[in-house]
């Protein structure tokens, strides 16, 4: 069975991208364009991972992240965090890993492979 | 809520996480910004010359100085600047701590809001122990809350939505929960109150066993409920909790579990009569090391 992804960004382009890389690499991408629909979408679909952009309208990802850890369906999900965002790194303190855009695929590809598997 | 802020900065390195919490905090609360900053003191009897914070030379301060580090601290900061941002910029030449208080004394702001320290050769304060003077100073003495932003960490992640509030019981420590209740209810946030039973200097010499300590935990939570409880119910939401061990380190461990936004402290050395102007060990200890904003209340 293909492990789930969810992309969580508010740019169309790198939820496209992030979905196209992951189903071309044997997952299944699911998307959400803030963190509303996130909550939402991960609870629907309880996903093996999510990939978290941090500057979103309205909420902010570290508030996804505070919430996803507050569910205890939802709180063991690990969490990469991709942001253009200087200091990103240290938003989300237990994040699985941190990127900032534009990021390597492969290292994204690479760090999604150790954590699911 | 933070109508005026005094953002008190060298505009170098040191002061950048705290510009981040600056300039958000303004945009989201539509606050008037003024982006302050001390040239230097005067390196000779009666003249202006002070050492230039970043070329590190020795200039002499006249208006065409002033007005060019003005457009530099413009410059500096131009991606935060826009519209949408009410703000102003002063630039003034003396000892950093006395005219930040200076300022603020004109000013009147609700916040003053202070960066690393630039003492150590740029870097920040989170790599040190403890804080630099002029952070001292302008908290042991600022009229107004005072919020510290030193670790990188401390980053203002899309407003505030989770405060912790640490106490000591004290008299200082409730007019710190008047204010947190303030911010909490203004922006609609959860507040955590928390106490750290310190079990390294109870009973000094004696270890206490676990039934003396966690009858003590208990005493605590009673406690905060019958002080805290009552006024919290007026919030969203809530929690009461006390954990023991080395009071800093607990108080920084429970905002990094709570994922707070933001940690309010009273500290005690306005009671200091002494030259002594460091902070409460306890505050000091935590605004170096918090992973989230420190706001230290004084009066």
């Amino acid at each position: 069975m293909k492990k789930k992804i969810l992309v969580i960004d508010d740019d169309l382009n790198i939820r496209d991208y992030l979905v196209s890389l992951f189903n071309d690499n044997g997952y299944e991408a699911y998307i959400a364009g803030d963190v509303k629909e996130g909550i939402k979408e991960a609870k629907k679909i309880k996903p093996d991972l999510i990939t978290l952009d941090i500057e979103m309208p309205g909420e902010w990802g570290p508030r996804f992240y505070r919430q996803l850890s507050q569910d205890s369906e939802l709180k063991n999900i690990p969490v990469i965090v991709i942001s253009g965002l200087s200091g990103h790194q240290y938003a989300v303190v237990n994040a699985v890993a941190s990127l900032t855009k534009p990021f390597d695929r492969e290292e994204l590809l690479k760090i999604v492979k150790e954590t699911l598997n | 809520m933070f109508k005026k802020i005094l953002f008190a900065t060298s505009a170098t390195g040191a002061s950048d996480h705290a510009a981040r919490v600056a300039f958000n905090i303004a945009k989201s609360y539509q606050s008037h910004l003024n982006i302050f900053h001390v040239l230097g003191v005067p390196s000779r009897g009666y003249s202006q010359v002070v050492v230039d914070v970043k070329t590190k030379e020795r200039v002499d301060v006249d208006e065409d100085y002033t007005a060019w580090v003005t457009e530099d601290i413009r410059t500096y900061y131009e991606k935060y600047l826009d519209e949408s941002l009410n703000y102003t910029i002063d630039v003034a030449v003396g000892v950093p701590a006395r005219e930040i208080l200076r300022q603020a004394k004109i000013l009147k702001p609700d916040l003053i809001l202070l960066g690393g320290s630039t003492g150590d050769e740029g870097e920040s304060v989170y790599k040190k122990s403890s804080l630099g003077s002029t952070l001292q100073k302008v908290a042991k003495s600022a009229n107004c809350p005072v919020l510290f932003v030193n670790r990188p960490a401390a980053s203002f992640w899309g407003g505030l939505s989770n405060i912790v509030f640490g106490t000591d019981f004290s008299k200082i420590s409730d007019k710190a929960f008047d204010f947190a209740m303030k911010v909490a209810k203004t922006l609609d946030c959860e507040l955590s109150v928390f106490h750290a039973l310190d079990i390294s200097a109870l009973h000094a010499g004696k270890m206490l066993n676990q039934d003396e300590i966690e009858q003590q935990i208990r005493e605590s939570l009673r406690k905060i409920r019958s002080r805290y409880e009552p006024r919290l119910k007026e919030l969203k939401g809530y929690s009461m909790d006390v954990w023991e061990g080395i009071p800093f380190i607990e108080i920084v461990k429970y905002a990094r579990d709570k994922q707070a936004d933001l940690l309010i402290m009273a500290h005690h050395s306005r009671k200091i009569s002494s030259e002594d102007i460091r902070l409460g060990g306890n505050v000091e200890q935590v605004i170096v090391r918090a992973g989230c904003p420190v706001i230290s209340i004084n009066k």
